[in-house]
C-alpha cells in the first residue's frame, strides 16, 4: 500500500510514537494530578514535559496555556463555544472563510442559526488564497472573533496568517487559527501572528497518534475571576485532578479548559513525534513535500484528462492538492486507486463543502493528494503512472 | 391455557404428529430469516400449522416484481409500499390468530443475529445471500439450535436441515444420533460476491421456490415435533426443468473434516470478521460497500457481470470498474463495482438499502 492521505492523518508516524506509547502505557500510565503518588507525578510531568515541547514549537509565551484536546476539532470546539458560546453574551459576530474544515464551519453555523451570532463567510479567489484585505472589510464593531484555516485542507493553500493576525489585533479581535494542516510542517508563530487561539491536532504534521491535538490560549484571553468580560468559556467541565473544592472550574490554565482524564497515553505518543521534528530540519521536510506537490501539478496541470484546483505555485501549498481525472468521479477514481493500485487517497468533500461550492466541485468533490515527510519520489511515480493508466 | 386445536385436526392425525406435536408447535418459536419467496412460504405454512410465534426479519419492501412468487403479498401492498416483514405479521394475523407474530425491518447482521435467535426453537433460511447463510450457521452452531438451509434461483433450488453438533454434545438431536454436519463443514466458505447467480439477474420459477421453502417447513415440523429420526440427513438439490432430484450424502464431511466452525467452535462470521462493511460517502448520496479482504478471492469478471446486468439498463465496464443503472422497486441506482467486489451504491444513504441493492443484483 502506498499512503498519499497524510491530511486526514500522517502514516506512518514518527519513529519512536508507537514505542512511547506502550513504554507510557506498561510503565506509568497512572492518571495525572489526581493522586500524589510516584506515578501519578510521573504522568503530569509527562504531560507538562509535552506542554513545554510544543508551546516552544509554536513560539508561545506560557506552556500553562497550552490547553490538551482530543483532536482539532476538540480544540476548535472549544475555542470557538469558548468565545462566542451561550455564556458569553448574544450579538457577537464572527469572521471566517469558504476554506474551512467543517471543525470550524459547523460549530459557527448551528450558532448563527440559533440565533447566537451574526456570521460572515469570507470568499476566495481562483488560486485558493484569502485576501486579508477582505477579512479586514468585514470587521464590524460587534465582531469577536475571526476563525481561519492556516491551509486549505483540500487545496492545500497556505494562508497569510501573519497578515490576518495583525488586521484582528489592530482591531481588538481575537484571532483563532486552525493549523490543522500545518502545525508541525509550517512554521507557526504565536508571537509574530498575533495568535490568540491556536487549534492542531496531534496526529498530522506532527506526526503524533489520533485522540491527541491542543489549543494554545493566548493572552488575551483570560481566565475569568478578574473581572474582564473577554474571558473564554469553559466548553467542557469536569474533573481536573487539582482543585477539587471550587463549585465550577478551577479559573487556573490549563485545568481550567481540561475537564476530565486527558489522553495520556496518546500525549506520550505525541511527545515522541515532537521529538522527533525537533531533530529534522523543517524547512526541509516542508520543501520535501512541497517537490512532490510540484511534480504532481507539473504532471497533471498541462494534461487535459486532468483539472488540478487552486493554486498551481507549489511553495505555496502544504503537501495537499487537488484534482480530477477527465469522466470519473472523484470517488470511483479513489476506488479505483485502492482497488487496482493499492494507492490510499481522498476522494470526496473532505469536510469543507462550502470551499467545493467555491470551486464548483460540489457535490462530488476531488480526488485529494496529500504526501508526507515519508513519501518518495518512486511512491508517487507509481501513482503518477495510476493516474494516466485510469484516464487511459 | 389449553387452546382449541381442531383446526389443526388433520396435520394432528399424522403418526408421530398428534395432539402432543401440535402442543409443541404452539409453544414454539421460529426465527424466519428473510420474507421474500421462501420467506412468504415458509412464514405462510408454519403459520398455518400453528407455530406459536415467529419472528419475522427482513429489511425490503414490498415491489410488483415479488407477486409473481411472494405468496403472502398482494398488489394492494405494492401501492402502499409496506415492508415485507409487516405485511406478513398482517397477512399472519388474519390466517390464524393463534400464532404471534414479530416483525422486524432491519437487515440480519452479526451485531443483531443472536438477539433475534433468542428464545427460539429453530432458524429457518429464507435469505438471498450467503453472506447471512454462514452468520446463521454461526449463531445456529454457537446457540445449539437447529438451522434448516434452504436456496432457489432460476429453476434450481437446495436444502439441508442443519441440526448442529453442541459444545456439550448432549442436545436431544445428538442424543438421538441425528446431529448433521454444518453449513461450514460443506462449504468451508462463503462464495465470493458476484460469482452466483441471484432471482434478479438469473430469474427464478416459483415452484423452484415453494417447493423448496415446502421442503424447509417440512423439516421445520419435523424438527419442533422432535421428530428428529425422521429429519432428511442429506442435502436435497433439485432442477425442476432438467427434472433432476439429488440427494447428497453429507455425513462424512463432519466426520473427517476440521470444521472451523462446529469443531473449532470459531464463529468468525459471528464475530463480523468476515462481513462485508458500509460507508455512507461523503457529501454524496451514495453508499460504499467493502468486502473482506481474502487476497484469494478472485477478481470480479465484469464481462460475465456485465451481461447480467443489461438484462436491467445501460451497462459500462472497464479494466478498472463496471458501471450500471439499475432500476429497483420504482427508483433509480447507478451500481459502480470495483475488482475486489467492491461497490459504490448512488441513489440512497441508507446502508440496508445498499446491500439489498449489491445482494439481488451482484450477490453476496
Amino acid at each position: 500500500m502506498i499512503y498519499f492521505d497524510n491530511a486526514a492523518t500522517s502514516f506512518p508516524k514518527a519513529p519512536g510514537v508507537s514505542e512511547a506509547m506502550a513504554a507510557f502505557l506498561a510503565r506509568d500510565a497512572a492518571n495525572p494530578g489526581r493522586a500524589g503518588h510516584r506515578m501519578a507525578v510521573a504522568a503530569e510531568r509527562m504531560l507538562d514535559d509535552t506542554r513545554l515541547k510544543l508551546t516552544r514549537l509554536f513560539d508561545g509565551a506560557d506552556p500553562s496555556r497550552m490547553v490538551f484536546a482530543l483532536n482539532g476539532t476538540d480544540a476548535l470546539n472549544m475555542a470557538i463555544k469558548g468565545v462566542l458560546g451561550p455564556l458569553a453574551g448574544k450579538g457577537a459576530h464572527a469572521i471566517t472563510t469558504v476554506l474551512e474544515h467543517n471543525s470550524v464551519s459547523r460549530p459557527l453555523q448551528a450558532m448563527a442559526d440559533a440565533g447566537a451570532i451574526e456570521l460572515t463567510r469570507v470568499t476566495c479567489d481562483d488560486q485558493g488564497f484569502v485576501d486579508p484585505d477582505d477579512i479586514h472589510k468585514a470587521i464590524t464593531p460587534s465582531t469577536k472573533l475571526i476563525v481561519i484555516t492556516h491551509a486549505s485542507n483540500v487545496l492545500g493553500t497556505i494562508q497569510d496568517a501573519v497578515a490576518i493576525g495583525q488586521v484582528a489585533r489592530e482591531h481588538g479581535v481575537l484571532f483563532c487559527l486552525d493549523a490543522a494542516q500545518t502545525a508541525g510542517v509550517v512554521p507557526v508563530s504565536i508571537e509574530q501572528m498575533n495568535i490568540d487561539l491556536l487549534a492542531f491536532p496531534g496526529h498530522k504534521s506532527l506526526l503524533g497518534p489520533t485522540g491527541t491535538g491542543g489549543l494554545y490560549v493566548g493572552e488575551h484571553c483570560p481566565a475569568p475571576g478578574n473581572g474582564d468580560t473577554n474571558h473564554l468559556r469553559p466548553w467542557r467541565e469536569g474533573g481536573t485532578g487539582g482543585d477539587s473544592s471550587t463549585p465550577t472550574q478551577p479559573a487556573i490554565y490549563p485545568y481550567y479548559l481540561e475537564g476530565g482524564t486527558p489522553n495520556t497515553v496518546g500525549i506520550a505518543g505525541l511527545a515522541a513525534g515532537v521529538d522527533y521534528l525537533s531533530k529534522q530540519d523543517t524547512t526541509q521536510l516542508l520543501a520535501h513535500e512541497q517537490a512532490l506537490v510540484a511534480k504532481i501539478i507539473e504532471r497533471l496541470a498541462s494534461d487535459d484528462r486532468f483539472t488540478v484546483y487552486g493554486s498551481l505555485d507549489a511553495t505555496k501549498h502544504v503537501g495537499t492538492v487537488s484534482i480530477n481525472i477527465q469522466g470519473y468521479e472523484a470517488s470511483d477514481a479513489g476506488s479505483i486507486l485502492d482497488d487496482s493500485f493499492e494507492i490510499a487517497v481522498r476522494p470526496g468533500l473532505h469536510c469543507a463543502p462550502y470551499a467545493h461550492r467555491r470551486l464548483g466541485t460540489f457535490p462530488s468533490g476531488t480526488v485529494r493528494i496529500s504526501p508526507g515527510p515519508f513519501n518518495t519520489e518512486g511512491e508517487l511515480d507509481t501513482l503518477l503512472d495510476a493516474l494516466d493508466q485510469i484516464a487511459g | 391455557m389449553s387452546q382449541d386445536l381442531s383446526r389443526y385436526h388433520r396435520q394432528m392425525l399424522i403418526p408421530g404428529f398428534g395432539e402432543e406435536g401440535q402442543r409443541k408447535l404452539l409453544g414454539s418459536k421460529v426465527l424466519v430469516l428473510g420474507c421474500g419467496a421462501l420467506g412468504t412460504v415458509i412464514a405462510n405454512l408454519l403459520a398455518r400449522a400453528g407455530v406459536g410465534h415467529l419472528v419475522v426479519v427482513d429489511r425490503d419492501f414490498i415491489e410488483l416484481t415479488n407477486l409473481q412468487r411472494q405468496v403472502l403479498f398482494d398488489e394492494q401492498d405494492v401501492t402502499d409500499a409496506i415492508p415485507k416483514a409487516e405485511a406478513a405479521r398482517r397477512k399472519i394475523a388474519k390466517i390464524n390468530s393463534q400464532v404471534k407474530v414479530t416483525a422486524v425491518i432491519d437487515d440480519v447482521n452479526h451485531t443483531n443475529i443472536e438477539k433475534l435467535a433468542e428464545g427460539c426453537d429453530a432458524i429457518v433460511d429464507g435469505v438471498d445471500n450467503f453472506e447471512t447463510r454462514f452468520l446463521a450457521n454461526d449463531c445456529a452452531v454457537k446457540h445449539g439450535l437447529p438451522y434448516i438451509y434452504g436456496g432457489a434461483v432460476g429453476t434450481v433450488g437446495m436444502t439441508y436441515a442443519i441440526l448442529p453438533h453442541t459444545e456439550r454434545g448432549d442436545s436431544p438431536w445428538e442424543q438421538a444420533g441425528a446431529a448433521t454436519p454444518c453449513l461450514r463443514c460443506i462449504f468451508e466458505q462463503a462464495p465470493p460476491p458476484g460469482m452466483n447467480p441471484t432471482c434478479e439477474t438469473a430469474g427464478v420459477l416459483s415452484p423452484a421456490v415453494s417447493i423448496i421453502s415446502s421442503y424447509e417447513v417440512n423439516e421445520t415440523l419435523k424438527v419442533l415435533t422432535g421428530n428428529w429420526s425422521a429429519v432428511c440427513p442429506t442435502m436435497l438439490s433439485i432442477d425442476i426443468w432438467a427434472n433432476t432430484v439429488k440427494q447428497f450424502k453429507v455425513k462424512r464431511a463432519y466426520d473427517v473434516g476440521e470444521c472451523a466452525c462446529c469443531k473449532k467452535r470459531n464463529f468468525e462470521h459471528l464475530a463480523g470478521l468476515l462481513s462485508s462493511a458500509t460507508t455512507t460517502l461523503c457529501g454524496r448520496n451514495a453508499v460504499q460497500l467493502s468486502q473482506p479482504k481474502d487476497a484469494a478471492a478472485p477478481k470480479l469478471d465484469f464481462e460475465e457481470l456485465a451481461q447480467r446486468l443489461r438484462a436491467h439498463g445501460p451497462v459500462t465496464a472497464s479494466k478498472f470498474m463496471l458501471r450500471a443503472d439499475i432500476k429497483d422497486n420504482g427508483a433509480e441506482y447507478e451500481l459502480t463495482l470495483f475488482t475486489d467486489g467492491r461497490a459504490i451504491v448512488k441513489g440512497t444513504k441508507e446502508p440496508n438499502t445498499a446491500k439489498s441493492i449489491y445482494a439481488k443484483y451482484v450477490g453476496a
